[in-house]
């Protein structure tokens, strides 16, 4: 009787590790570069959107969903959300077999870790796609985009492209204009004018600045920025994502920590943000309660539903840094990018919800409406970002946000730090001994 | 010729069991043992490397900073749950006005899902918008006010305090159906002998309970080993990685960096300390059967 349990508890465990393998292998043929728009048949596809539920941004892709089944019969577009808490498993489906037809955040050319399901070949080339003439403006698809995000959309050796921005994000600091112009404070355009503007909002009764303390890379853009003025994007991306050289090597890594320990030691960041957690830390801006925020241009479609009517937004890029090494115009972005599953049973249905989504017209009635900076070209600013397409204009590069730390190696080591220092902790210089410590940990240089 | 009969018939009893038993615990064992001998890619594909994992496992600070986590919380969570929940069940077990309602109210919250249980007590504890710290203004206790969430000094025990409330009721109900099924004359007679209600609770209540009390020791060091929910909402394992217990630590390995290997041996760990937590607790908790 022993026996045969044994054998049962084998013969059940085997059973059961055989059932767990891979999905199928089937991949359908992808459909000829010019001629795909003649392949469009409805059916159903599953498509990523990054709007949670209730917002407007998601119901304006309801339309777009609604609009597409009416022009082509049979089509059912099913919109999955697809934003950070749902990757994990939503990357589980893929890994399995089951991925989305339309999908976000499978592909980014410029973070080495997210190279990987092209590599595979999970994802569909579209580069082919993207260089045939569009309909409308007799201009390759691909033309239609700002040239800033190519190094996003294509693979860094192959060159072949694996994701199309549906929008753009860019790291900015927004200002309540009102509270500005009522306390005569200036925008801020160099360090020195935030840590006056900080003094001034400071006596006027206001915590100069927006941040929470429960997402630890939120605070991390501060020293990003930073050391993108103070040491530049380069340097700063060698040391903290390849494990190059130590973070002690350059004087503009220290210099940033310091900066932010000066603003620290001012006070200048929202009461208990330690405590607070990004929507209430928005919020709070929104509510007057702080002057300034440094977050991503989506938080003005985020929020759109809070946003006072007569709450006047300001926006600036980053301070520069009066003889910082680093870049002094350059920007924090990112680019959302939509990736084709190869192995979607309706790639031309799925291509075509790409191409509409990022036609002139949407990505404009998308900025108008929902206050979306469109990374297509001949597409206005949004009007709820005054001063956006100037700060864009003004930007010489586009640079990765969070350097790609989030998957990175370095991850563990360095927000965790910068929180310790915007915490009070430990000071800079404390700081930078930690950073070194810890990358040359995970590096082993 | 009975006894094998009675062993004939025992088999398809134990059949529907035992496949449970190998589905739900069996199963994901031996296939954890065999993803944490393999190093796998974003997109899954896996490579064996034996005991590579474990090997990483030992000198890994964040792994020792969340299992000293998973342990504070384990007994700061004791403290915080035994003594009032045998104190209310020790209170409800007598003739109490509005017996009913407070059952109820101690009870209540463990029907509330934990997402919603924990956005609420994110939104107590924060620090100027919340109803903590301006009712200890109010009270004229300011000092007491705190960052809770925020700070590493109290955001474990915060979190720890929000799972406790959550679920004190679960233990309250086991914990006065073991103060009811005690034999009333024993108690009547220290009653009778002049023994106060604290003396009673203390001499005679809980040691006879005591089988009880190991049982729901075992239980909250299980279930503490495994927190996860009320941590990933509430903190996300911060400050700086002072809530991160292995459960919450495991899920980011496995999913945001699709390391399922490392986190697979994490579970592993997991899995025999909790045995051996277990066992240990039997060992030392272990008292004569109390026949009533």
């Amino acid at each position: 009787m022993r026996k045969l349990l044994v054998a049962g508890t084998v013969a059940v465990s085997m059973t059961a590790l055989a059932a767990c393998g891979s999905g199928g292998d089937d991949q359908p043929d992808a459909p000829e570069a010019s001629s795909w728009q003649s392949e469009i048949e409805g059916g159903p596809i599953e498509v990523g959107v990054l709007p949670a539920t209730g917002t407007p941004s998601l119901a304006f892709l309801d339309d777009v969903a609604a609009t597409m089944a009416k022009d082509i019969s049979g089509t059912d577009v099913k919109l999955t959300f697809a934003n950070t808490e749902a990757r994990p498993a939503l990357e589980q489906r893929w890994r399995s077999g089951d991925g989305l037809d339309v999908d976000y955040t499978m592909f980014d050319g410029t973070n080495d870790a997210l190279l990987a399901w092209a590599d595979d070949g999970k994802l569909l080339d579209l580069k082919p796609y993207l260089e045939q003439e569009d309909e409308t403006t007799g201009a390759p698809w691909l033309d239609s985009f700002t040239p800033a995000v190519r190094q996003f959309m294509e693979h860094p050796e192959s060159k072949e492209v694996y994701g199309v921005p549906s929008e753009l994000s860019l790291q900015v600091l927004f200002y309540n204009a009102k509270l500005f112009k009522d306390n005569g404070i200036a925008p801020p355009a160099t360090w020195d004018d935030l840590t006056a503007a900080a003094d001034k909002l400071t006596s006027a009764g206001v915590d100069p600045i927006a941040v929470t303390g429960l997402f630890e890379p939120y605070m991390g853009m501060w020293t990003d920025n930073l050391w993108m003025r103070t040491v530049g994007y380069e340097k700063a991306h060698e040391v903290l994502i390849e494990g190059k050289g130590s973070i002690t090597d350059d004087p503009g890594f220290l210099d940033g920590l310091e900066k932010m320990e000066e603003l620290r030691d001012k006070g200048a960041f929202l009461e208990g943000f330690e405590g607070t957690d990004f929507t209430a830390a928005q919020a709070q801006f929104f509510q007057g309660k702080a002057g300034m925020i440094l977050m991503g241009s989506w938080l003005v479609s985020e929020m759109k539903d809070v946003i006072p009517a007569d709450f006047e937004l300001g926006v600036v890029a980053f301070p520069t840094v009066d003889g910082g090494t680093g870049d002094q115009a350059g920007m924090m972005a990112a680019a959302q990018l939509m990736s084709v599953n190869a192995e979607s049973e309706n790639i031309p249905l799925a291509l075509e919800w790409v191409r509409r989504v990022t036609s002139v017209e949407t990505q404009t009635a998308r900025a108008e409406e929902i206050g979306e900076v469109s990374a297509v070209k001949d597409v206005p600013s949004p009007p709820g970002l005054p001063g956006i397409a100037d700060v864009v204009g003004s930007a010489d590069q586009l640079f990765p946000a969070y350097f790609g730390l989030l998957q990175s190696k370095a991850n563990e080591v360095v927000y965790p730090e910068i929180t310790k220092l915007m915490f009070g902790k430990q000071d800079a210089e404390e700081t930078l001994a930690a950073l070194d410590e810890g990358l040359k940990r995970v590096y082993g240089n | 010729m009975l006894r094998k009969a009675q062993r004939r018939i025992i088999v398809p009893f134990l059949l529907p069991a035992f496949a449970l038993l190998a589905l739900f615990f069996l199963y994901p064992l031996f296939r954890t043992i065999d993803l944490s001998l393999n190093e796998f890619s974003r997109t899954g594909t896996m490579t064996f490397v034996g005991t590579d994992q474990y090997e990483r496992l030992v000198g890994d600070p964040d792994f020792a900073s969340s299992l000293k986590n998973t342990f504070l919380l384990t007994i700061i969570g004791a403290l915080m749950l035994f003594p009032p929940a045998i104190t209310i069940a020790w209170a409800l077990s007598h003739r109490l006005r509005g017996e009913r309602f407070f059952r109820f109210f101690v009870f209540a919250p463990v029907v509330l899902s934990v997402a919603v249980v924990s956005i609420m007590w994110k939104f107590l504890y924060h620090p100027t918008l919340g109803l903590i710290n301006p009712t200890l203004e109010g009270l004229g206790l300011g000092a007491l006010a705190k960052t809770w969430l925020g700070d590493p000094a109290t955001a474990l025990a915060a979190v720890t305090f929000v799972s406790v409330w959550h679920g004190i009721g679960i233990w309250v109900v086991l914990l006065c159906a073991g103060f009811e099924r005690l034999p009333t004359d024993v108690l009547e007679a220290a009653r009778i002998d002049g023994a106060g209600e604290g003396r009673i609770l203390f001499s005679i209540m809980l040691p006879m309970l005591a089988d009880l009390l190991r049982m729901l020791l075992v239980l909250w060091v299980v279930q503490s080993f495994q927190a996860f929910a009320f941590i990933y909402i509430m903190t996300g394992g911060g400050p700086f990685g002072s809530t991160e217990t292995v459960g919450t630590l495991m899920y980011r390995v496995a999913f945001d960096q699709a390391d399922f290997g490392y986190a697979a041996a994490m579970g592993v760990v997991l899995v025999v300390l909790m045995l051996v937590l277990a066992k240990v607790l039997n060992k030392v908790m272990k008292r004569d059967e109390l026949q009533y």
